[in-house]
């Protein structure tokens, strides 16, 4: 059988691929990797295409693999192990039947990505294998469980590691983890409701906190409420997305994420760019931020390059080295 | 506050987003507007764009800015405006009836006691009045198959609670203020419950996985509790009154 089989699980762990498109204007949100930038890089290392199902993981899993397959770990800088082996995240693993893959967190990033050659298969449910715990949707409709096993799309993993082997992801992903107590610029530009709220500057001026009440639907920060959002309260609902920076009447805002609801009836302040969305997804409680007005035509072109980016992953192959 | 002069209002958001504010309250005249906007846009440059999706009183469409840039859906958005002022929304779409039959009150309808004692009508005077009217639906969205109708009679426009319940069953009908809605799965939720429907709404395996649209009008039918267990699981798009 070629299928992996979850032994342990501390944490949050799904199955992601890049989400549900096109089902918003019946209620069902996007879904899909936090960090889709850290999934297609995964997948990548793996000879996989984009698009493909991996496993996301707040906090430790351990898997047992009943296959010889080609593996990579990605998201944060987590600690990983093949068997009793320490192994680095970023890099294709090239892992035998029967070995057992851990990953425990280290405070280096928050959610990581397992890859494995052929990528996670189950039934596509309105064009995705995304789980969406909330709508029961998507490989077992719930968060995965030691016993859990995943089937695995066929592929040679000696062939696939003919082709990875020497593949390098770029430095700057792999990397920024390394400042946790800096805080991580947010480029955004202004939100449908910014017009309604005179106190936005606040938000521009002030750093802000990720709060343990982060998840998939969405993270909230702490720190200098608007005042303006108590007085708006409640607005008609309007169409959300990933990355809007809604200001609840208690000021506080939070980042939507990938399992948001599609409509929503607070105040969008600010919208965060979606390659700087996949950076706030790495952030742990504790961890400040800071938002940076941009226009939309430098939005655009952020835009036009991230989604080139994850259609086709910027990876190098490695230098040979010369031993002197 | 009503129409601005200019009639929409209209924000690019993220570099991918165009935003429609059609107006910035609730009624039903701005909802009809806002439907014909989205069948003009959905109709029009559905082939250029991503995604279209309707608010209560805004439309949002998703564009991919390696196709086109933001500009050029605004400029298509505001030509449709004026053009879809002119015309008929039978010209665009053709709204079906849905009946949804709701077991009123008791553990189905935990909130009818309060909207009784808040509208100062017997619960079967409620009852009576919201499955008098037949409501538009005013959009999708919120949570799959979550649907969004008016206008709620002014007598039982009950306000939302002040703090959502965690949990709502599916199939459960609320109120909020002039609107009423059904979950269409569970979820947490802030309307006023005022019974229960023994439908399913959304089924994902269906295609669509909610036949009902934005536009198309639902008639509510008061059943009893027999009737419920009789009806359960029965999908909305299987049912006729």
């Amino acid at each position: 059988m070629r299928n992996i089989r979850v032994v342990h699980v501390a944490g949050h762990a799904t199955v992601q691929d890049l989400g549900r498109r096109g089902y918003r204007a019946i209620g069902v949100p996007v879904s899909g990797a936090l960090d889709r930038m850290s999934a297609v890089i995964a997948n990548a290392l793996v000879g996989n295409e984009p698009r493909v199902a991996v496993i996301e993981v707040f906090g430790a899993i351990a898997v047992h693999l009943l296959g010889d397959f080609v593996v990579s770990v990605t998201g944060g800088y987590p600690k990983v192990f093949l068997d009793d082996v320490e192994v680095e995240p970023w890099t294709p693993l090239y892992c035998r039947q029967g070995s057992t893959l851990r990953i425990s967190p280290t405070g280096a990033g928050r959610v990581h990505y397992v890859a494995v050659s052929g990528g996670v298969v189950c039934d596509e449910i309105l064009g995705s294998m995304s789980t969406y715990t909330r709508g029961a949707m998507g490989c077992f409709g719930r968060p995965l469980r030691p016993g859990d096993v995943l089937e695995i799309g066929s592929v040679d993993p000696a062939e696939v590691w003919e082709r990875v082997s020497d593949l390098v992801p770029p430095e700057q992903l792999v990397s920024r983890h390394a400042k946790p107590e800096a805080p991580l610029t947010l480029r955004a530009t202004l939100g449908i409701h910014t017009h309604l709220l005179e106190d936005v500057e606040l938000l521009l001026r002030n750093e802000y906190v990720v709060t343990p009440e982060s998840d998939r639907m969405g993270y909230r920060l702490n720190g200098e409420p608007l005042p303006s959002a108590k007085k708006l309260g409640r607005l008609p609902s309007v169409p959300t997305d990933r990355g809007y920076v809604q200001v609840p009447p208690d000021g506080k805002p939070i980042v939507l994420m990938s399992d948001s609801q599609t409509t929503g009836g607070y105040a969008v302040a600010l919208h965060v760019l979606p390659q700087d969305t996949d950076f706030l997804a790495q952030l742990n409680p504790g961890q400040k931020v800071r938002f940076k007005l941009v226009d939309i035509s430098e939005a655009e072109a952020s835009v036009r390059t991230y989604l080139e980016e994850v259609n086709k992953p910027p990876l190098y192959r490695k230098e040979l080295e010369y031993w002197g | 506050m009503s129409r601005k002069p200019s009639g929409i209002r209209v924000v690019r958001s993220g570099g991918y987003i165009v935003h429609i504010d059609i107006c910035e309250e609730v009624s039903m005249d701005c909802v009809k507007d806002m439907h014909k906007l989205y069948y003009s846009i959905k109709k029009e440059i559905a082939d250029l764009v991503d995604e279209i999706v309707p608010g209560v009183t805004s439309i949002a469409v998703y564009y991919d800015p390696r196709k086109i840039s933001g500009e050029a859906v605004e400029s298509k958005v505001r030509e449709l405006w004026l053009w879809s002022r002119s015309i008929d929304i039978a010209e665009l779409y053709k709204p079906r009836r849905f009946t949804i039959p709701v077991a009123y009150g008791g553990e189905f309808g935990p909130d009818l006691q309060f909207v009784s004692s808040w509208s100062k009508l017997s619960e079967e005077e409620v009852v009576k009045i919201h499955t008098s009217r037949v409501y538009t639906v005013i959009t999708l969205g919120f949570t799959p198959g979550f649907v969004y109708m008016g206008e709620v009679d002014p007598a039982i426009s009950a306000p939302r609670l002040e703090t959502p319940r965690v949990r709502i069953p599916k199939g459960s009908v609320g109120i909020a203020g002039r609107m009423t809605g059904v979950y269409g799965l569970e979820s947490p939720g802030g309307w006023r419950l005022i019974g229960r429907t023994p439908l399913t709404m959304f089924d994902y395996r269906k295609n669509p996985p909610i036949p009902i649209h934005p536009g198309d009008e639902v008639v509510f039918k008061s059943i009893r509790p027999e009737e419920f267990e009789k009806l359960f699981g029965v999908f909305v798009g299987d049912y006729s009154a």
